[in-house]
């Protein structure tokens, strides 16, 4: 119970510290809100009246406690560029963003997991060497890219999707997810290459072990002690680098939002920081921390499931 | 073996299968008339016309809102919710006729108290946000009868006019940030930030009504990827591409050529050494070769000008002053020589990075600048700060950029270079330019008044308070299926005037 709550202490400290750089780098930047607002018809004193009114009359430390307790409170202000709130703003663009990393992700287990097992079951073969030399470009190229060589190829030349053709969910689901299905095989495609590296050197390893000699000396399938008893050992590895993956991939994906232009929240966290509007911002960046913390929190949670030897250490700790 | 083998097997079809599945589903193509626009920003602003202050809004607003006059593709005021109007000779009390049977997007009918509600609203000195630029200098606003309303101005203004196209919307609307209501040809349905802003055609418009029942405005703001979506389909109409893009533009669109209606220049910091030295300021005139920049930049598209006015101004703009600094290395040495500079100087162009047809234009002012031993070096800097730092804070020592105008009235470029005016952002400060100025607006002859702002084009032009450029051509990308765009002379797209050409 201790440790749980030092935990979280550990975690509300880190926000806090996130929050305030961030609130720091908006006020030493150049820029300011209500001119960038105002544009070249901006007066005088229709910036003057406009700095009234979003507050950033009043000295750095007591904006900033004024935003963290209205934050606490659950309230994140209202946008400067957007005359609506910031939570009606980023609630209508979680969902887009959201969908395209657990797409990816779900291609990440569904093609990595595979082609890991079965490089490191054909150490050496053709195939093996084949992927081993694919991964290695892949590996390379960055989603940006690739999502401009996919739009290339599956939106141009294949014709099956439209560039830009971006489907709002409200309208139209399976348009929506069709869409997304291409910018998340960019976002997906390094960390597959990734996995699929990462789980064959692990499993390469964990064979050569005396658990998995002596299951094999038992008479056991060599399928079945890949499966059964490497794979599982191997895993511990790789749920790490998926989480690690996830979060990095919620971040990824503001690149890749602009390729294909998808309005999710790095689309709206861009034009965000030029517009010098905090309080979007602000709340962007505090709950991707906070996503970050907890996935990470998450994982911790999975490792004691699957290793019983970490739970015991907790509880003893 | 074989169970790997299929399992790969397994996965590779059913990525294939994914892959088709989602494919082709075309939407069902609807019967009713529709067209998509790309915009390079958001249309940020409220949905209040009065606050409405980016060009790019208020470029769509010119299809929701109207005001009692509105200006045509050739810049001459038409009347719009006034039917008829009438000045009075001295220029100071304008007489409107409200326009009989005009109806708000939501169904209220059009009122003189919604005009003089409208005309206060955004003349009022006391909200700085809401207060237009030129609606100052007014005595009273007021209502005769049920179907007048008398404008009276403190002094004579000839140009009092086109501040008219100033937005009426209906007294009634308690909330006009969030809900539209205007009398345009196009009513405003939807607004998605970063996604979509949705316009409807209103069927009872006034006027000639629109031909395209419904226009998507979709934000397109990575110009790599514009010309991707414009041949993939998604676009049907881009307003403002570059020539290179254009250039790569598939069969089905239509490229028209018009001209962006501005000012572009490098601006100087006349307040800065050493440009406030006019010697100084006249050798990089000199020193500048601008056919080679249009050549370099746009393929020789674009209208060189030689003060701070372009040609859809009409009888204001003074052609001859686009070759008074002809490019000459020598004389620009000369200049720099007598100034004291005969070695040249550093100094700093900084240019706003988003408008990649200024950037361009910088770099080769820098090469060109050379020649003459004056080392430009060019700093990238984002909008937001280019407007705090350059055009609020005036800390800078030149920047190239394009100024463009709200009104065809002459005062809306000149106006700013008045010694005292708080966009004077080039601290330009010359009081034969104020003298010349306020002899423009004073008088009530059309004659002297094109003289005299004639005038000030000249002063701006013989102290070189600007390196002027030019007025850039301006390339829209058009779909075949489509046909009827006009170009204006002022930041306007008229959406009505498009239709789907017949096959």
């Amino acid at each position: 119970m201790k440790y749980v709550g030092r935990k979280i202490l550990t975690m509300l400290f880190t926000l806090l510290l996130v929050s305030f750089l961030v609130f720091l780098c908006f006020t030493v930047i150049p820029g300011d809100p209500a001119i960038a607002r105002l544009g070249t018809d901006a007066t005088p004193e229709a910036i003057e009246m406009l700095r009234e009114e979003m507050g950033l009359n009043r000295p750095f430390l007591v904006r900033y406690a004024d935003w963290l307790l209205s934050f606490a409170r659950g309230n994140f202000g209202d946008s400067y560029s957007y005359s609506m709130s910031v939570a009606d703003l980023l609630l209508d663009k979680v969902p887009i963003t959201l969908a395209m990393s657990l797409m990816s992700i779900a291609m990440i287990v569904v093609i990595s997991i595979p082609l890991g097992l079965y490089t490191a079951r054909h150490e050496g073969s053709v195939i093996d060497k084949l992927i081993y030399a694919l991964n290695q470009v892949i590996m390379a190229v960055p989603p940006f890219f690739s999502g401009i060589l996919i739009t290339l190829l599956f939106g141009i030349f294949l014709k099956l999707f439209t560039p830009g053709g971006y489907v709002s969910y409200t309208t139209d689901v399976t348009g929506f997810l069709g869409y997304l299905f291409f910018p998340s095989i960019a976002i997906a495609l390094p960390k597959i290459a990734m996995t699929v590296k990462l789980l064959r050197s692990e499993l390469i390893e964990e064979k050569k072990q005396d658990y998995a000699r002596t299951a094999y000396s038992r008479g056991n399938h060599t399928g079945g002690v890949l499966y059964k008893h490497v794979l599982k050992n191997a895993m511990l590895p790789i749920i790490t680098f998926l989480g690690m993956a996830f979060t990095d991939m919620i971040a990824g994906s503001i690149v890749v939002e602009q390729v294909f232009s998808i309005p999710g929240i790095g689309r709206i966290l861009l034009t965000s920081i030029s517009r010098r509007d905090y309080p979007v911002v602000m709340a962007v960046v505090v709950c991707l921390a906070a996503v970050v913390i907890v996935v990470n929190g998450v994982i911790d949670i999975i490792y004691q499931w699957i290793d019983p030897r970490i739970r015991l250490e907790g509880e003893k700790s | 073996m074989k169970r790997s083998i299929s399992m790969l097997l397994v996965v590779v079809v059913s990525l294939a299968l994914a892959l088709t599945g989602c494919s082709g589903e075309k939407q069902g193509e609807s019967t009713e008339s529709q067209i998509t626009i790309g915009i390079p920003q958001d249309i940020e602003d409220s949905l209040d016309p009065h606050k409405a202050v980016a060009a790019g809004t208020e470029e769509v607003y010119f299809n929701i809102y109207e005001g009692l006059v509105k200006p045509d593709s050739d810049g001459n005021l038409i009347p719009a919710l006034a039917s008829d109007y009438t000045v009075s000779p001295d220029q100071t009390t304008y007489t409107f006729t409200i326009r009989d049977g005009v109806k708000f997007h939501s169904g209220k009918e059009l009122t003189v108290d919604d005009v003089v509600y409208s005309l206060k609203r955004c003349s009022n000195p006391d909200d700085p946000v809401l207060l237009q630029a030129g609606m100052t200098g007014i005595e009273s606003i007021a209502a005769a009868d049920d179907s007048t309303v008398v404008v009276t101005l403190k002094e004579p203004n000839a140009d009092f006019l086109c501040e008219m196209t100033a937005a009426i919307i209906p007294q009634s609307n308690e909330d006009p940030d969030h809900v539209s209501d205007g009398t345009g040809p196009y009513k405003f349905v939807s607004h998605s930030p970063q996604e979509s802003f949705v316009l409807e055609k209103y069927d009872e418009y006034w006027g000639e009504p629109a031909h395209i029942e419904k226009v998507t405005l979709k934000v397109c703001a990575n110009a790599d990827s514009l010309v991707m979506e414009l041949n993939g389909g998604s676009i049907d109409m881009m307003a403002r591409v570059t020539s290179t893009q254009a250039d790569q533009l598939s069969d089905d669109f239509n490229v028209l050529e018009g001209t962006m209606n501005l000012v572009q220049a490098l601006y100087l910091n006349n307040a800065a050494k050493p440009f406030d030295d006019v010697r100084v300021r006249q050798a990089l005139c000199y020193a500048v070769d601008r056919q080679n920049i249009l050549d370099l930049t746009s393929d020789g598209h674009g209208t060189i000008i030689g003060s701070s006015m372009y040609p859809a101004f009409g009888k204001y703009y003074m052609e001859e002053l686009s070759d008074y600094y002809p490019h000459d290395v020598e004389k620009a040495k000369a200049l720099l020589a007598e100034a004291g500079y005969e070695d040249g100087f550093t100094f700093t162009i900084k240019v706003p990075s988003n408008y990649t047809q200024h950037v361009e234009v910088a770099q080769v002012i820098a090469d060109q600048l050379k020649a003459v031993g004056v080392d430009a070096r060019i700093q990238l800097i984002e909008w937001e700060t280019w407007l705090s730092d350059v055009y609020s804070g005036r800390n800078f020592e030149g920047t190239v950029v394009g100024l463009d105008a709200s009104t065809l009235a002459a005062s809306s470029m000149l106006l700013r270079f008045n010694s005292d005016n708080s966009k004077n952002f080039v601290n330009y400060n010359n009081p034969d330019y104020d003298a010349a100025y306020s002899r423009a607006v004073s008088t009530t002859d059309d004659a002297r008044r094109t003289e005299a702002y004639q005038e000030c084009e000249r002063i701006l032009t013989e102290t070189a308070a600007n390196v002027y450029v030019q007025d850039l051509a301006e390339f829209v990308a058009l779909n075949k299926k489509y046909a009827g765009y006009e170009f204006y002379p002022l930041y306007i797209q008229n959406f009505a005037s498009l239709y789907i050409v017949e096959e």
